[in-house]
């Protein structure tokens, strides 16, 4: 297998602006197949926009992004049926039951009745969400409400998976869950990229990559870049305050 | 079935799901544009009756009183004060009291047997200019009669043959014989709250998705946006449809307008236009951010259209370049089409040209609506 090949998601050298606002400057990363990759930055990083443009609801104005080598945003959405996104906004139907939901989201991915029967059945049960399928979405707690983005993103079977902080307004025992739910599915052979803002669900990735004003600062597996810099791996977050302290040092 | 159609389906009963779970919103669709229709029939109402009218009788002689009898005894003008004075009657002209003022000056009854002419003065409210113009018309058509008569007798008088060529106009109204406004109007009213209802509901339900995010998780999905206007579209079809169908129920039990002409040929125009103004919604809601933006978008499209559709105002009393516009407004041809089929039994081949505009217009609408939504994605 070549290089090219394992590479999931890859962006190359992408630059995004909204006015004024120069969103990512110029940022490169690549995620391989079955891997943790983790997005970890501060409010207004970028996070968000990198996840954008990897699901195709956002074209670069410079540079370039493949989805299991292929342009996410053309219009054929080739890479849409191999890809899952569950975005940081609440966006399923509130109005809408969980199971209702699932099935519109289902019909939409083109998945035949039998087929929507038995992802339904093993996605309730993954995301123990078997109780509340007559409840409307915008009833669910903040933990079951991302469980069901997430059953809605996986409906299709997508080889790679985007979450956009899926654990933000999660309790911490939801979050576990959540983390364990995700490792399941990596066992399975999908592409993860997890953004989050907090350090201890990076120290959970293989790899994570520091994003700081638009650019990726740093890049690497947790227990290295703590080695790196001198801090233990437990206390990863020193490890990126470390990073920024040195980087605005330098440009100061 | 076909994955487009199983995707359609599923849109369209996402969308049927969440009107009918919006209380808001059905009422928006059912409830109001009835009592609307029954408010705006009673209350949009051009025909001018019982104007009330001042009698300043200075005259205070027989010819004065039978002048006075028989201007009143018409619906027209109505009796309501005897001031003795001009200025009383100003007066009563200016607390609205009354609309027209009738003078009769003290050397009228003289005037007249002398042969002189003798003049009566009508004092008018002119801020409201359609009752004006109808009371003045009946003094003039009053004192018209009354000078041919005098003429004629005078004539007899003097031992003279009478004026022989006299010119009578004698009108006749076609198709709405006793000239009732509601029935000329409710068709107007039933396709202006069509406009109105179908717009924002269409504009303000894609701005929510946009708002909401929804639509951002449509868009990784492999949903085409054409499958997803359609299946938008389609409830309001029928909910559209829907409120036609009561309308002509409540305008012919309620307010006598007829029904002439094809049902059919009805159905079909209200699809067409229904069309345009969804698509119209449609194309708002690409323009817009929030659903309160929609709303303002929708009704600065609204209002002209309404203005320019011959709804309320008669397109014979607006300047040629703005008919040059009205061309373009759906509305009228709706309005054109409903008043041909109804009050006229008109059919296809009276109002072909309307359908093909309508037609034009609807898939243009939806077409550009789509293609913006497509654009406005990434
Ligand atoms: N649609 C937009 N219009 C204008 N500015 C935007 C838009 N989207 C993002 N930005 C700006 O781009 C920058 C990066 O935003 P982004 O949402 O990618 O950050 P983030 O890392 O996801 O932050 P957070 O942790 O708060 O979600 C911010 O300054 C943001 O204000
Ligand atoms: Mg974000």
């Amino acid at each position: 297998m070549s290089a090219a090949e394992t590479r999931d998601l890859e962006l190359r050298d992408v630059r995004r602006s909204f006015g004024a606002t120069q969103a990512l400057r110029g940022v490169s990363l690549a995620v391989r197949q079955g891997e943790v990759y983790g997005l970890v930055g501060p409010d207004g990083a970028g996070k968000t926009t990198a996840m954008r443009i990897l699901s195709g609801l956002l074209r670069p104005h410079e540079g370039s992004a493949t989805v299991l080598g292929v342009d996410p945003a053309h219009p054929r959405g080739e890479a849409r049926e191999r890809l899952g996104l569950v975005p940081q906004r609440n966006t399923l139907y509130g109005d809408l039951s969980v199971d209702e939901n699932l099935h519109f989201f289902a019909s939409l991915f083109g998945l035949s009745r039998p087929d929507f029967e038995a992802r339904r059945e093993r996605l309730l049960h993954i995301t123990r969400l078997g109780r509340f399928t007559e409840r409307r979405a915008d009833a669910l707690s903040g933990g079951m409400y991302k469980k069901l983005a997430l059953a809605c993103a996986l409906l299709h079977r997508p080889r790679v998976l985007l979450l956009d902080e899926p654990t933000n307004g999660v309790d911490p025992v939801s979050r576990r869950e959540l983390w364990e739910l995700l490792y399941g599915l990596v066992h399975e052979g999908m592409t993860l990229l997890v953004s989050t803002p907090y350090m201890d669900e990076a120290a959970r990735c293989h790899r994570v990559g520091l994003l700081y004003e638009g650019q990726l600062i740093a890049e690497g597996e947790p227990r290295a870049l703590a080695r790196a810099h001198g801090v233990s791996p437990s206390d990863f977050e020193s490890v990126f305050l470390a990073i920024i302290a040195r980087r605005d040092g330098r440009a100061a | 079935m076909h994955p487009l159609l199983v995707q359609y389906r599923a849109v369209v009963v996402k969308e049927v799901r969440q009107t009918v779970r919006d209380r808001r919103v059905m009422a928006l669709l059912t409830l109001a544009p009835l009592m609307q229709l029954f408010v705006l029939g009673f209350a949009v109402n051009f025909d001018v009756r019982r104007v009330p009218t001042a009698v300043v009788d200075r005259s205070r002689s027989v010819e004065s009183r039978e002048h006075a009898r028989t201007l009143l005894a018409g619906d027209t003008l109505r009796l309501i004060a005897e001031p003795h004075d001009e200025r009383s009657a100003a007066t009563l002209l200016e607390d609205g009291e009354t609309s027209v003022a009738l003078v009769f000056p003290p050397s009228f009854e003289k005037d007249l047997l002398r042969g002189d002419g003798a003049w009566v003065q009508a004092l008018v409210d002119g801020s409201d200019p359609v009752r004006s113009s109808v009371a003045v018309d009946a003094v003039a058509r009053h004192a018209a009669a009354r000078a041919s008569t005098l003429g004629m007798e005078q004539a007899r008088r003097l031992g003279r043959e009478p004026p022989r060529s006299t010119v009578t106009l004698e009108s006749r109204v076609l198709y709405n014989p006793a000239l009732e406004t509601a029935v000329y109007v409710v068709p107007g009213i039933a396709a202006m709250l069509l406009l109105i209802v179908t717009t924002l509901i269409m504009s303000m339900g894609l701005a929510r998705e946009r708002e909401t995010g929804t639509l951002e998780q449509l868009q990784v999905t492999p949903l085409r946006s054409s499958v997803l206007m359609l299946g938008k579209v389609t409830p309001f079809l029928l909910v559209g449809l829907l409120d036609v169908g009561l309308a002509l129920c409540v305008g012919a039990w309620v307010f006598g307008v007829p029904l002439r002409g094809s049902l059919l040929l009805v159905a079909l125009a209200t699809l067409l236009y229904l069309m345009s103004t969804l698509g119209t919604g449609l194309l708002i809601a690409t323009a817009s951010r929030t659903q309160q933006q929609a709303f303002v978008g929708g009704f600065l499209f609204m209002l002209p259209a309404v203005l320019l559709s011959g709804v309320m105002t008669s397109l014979r009393a607006i300047p040629d370049w703005l008919v040059w516009l009205t061309w373009l407004n759906p509305v009228r041809h709706y309005v054109e089409v409903l008043r041909g089929v109804l009050l006229k039994g008109a059919g296809l081949s009276d109002l072909w040209p309307q359908f093909l505009l309508l037609s034009g217009f609807g898939v243009l609408m939806l077409g550009i609506a789509t293609r913006r939504f497509h654009k406005t994605a990434a």
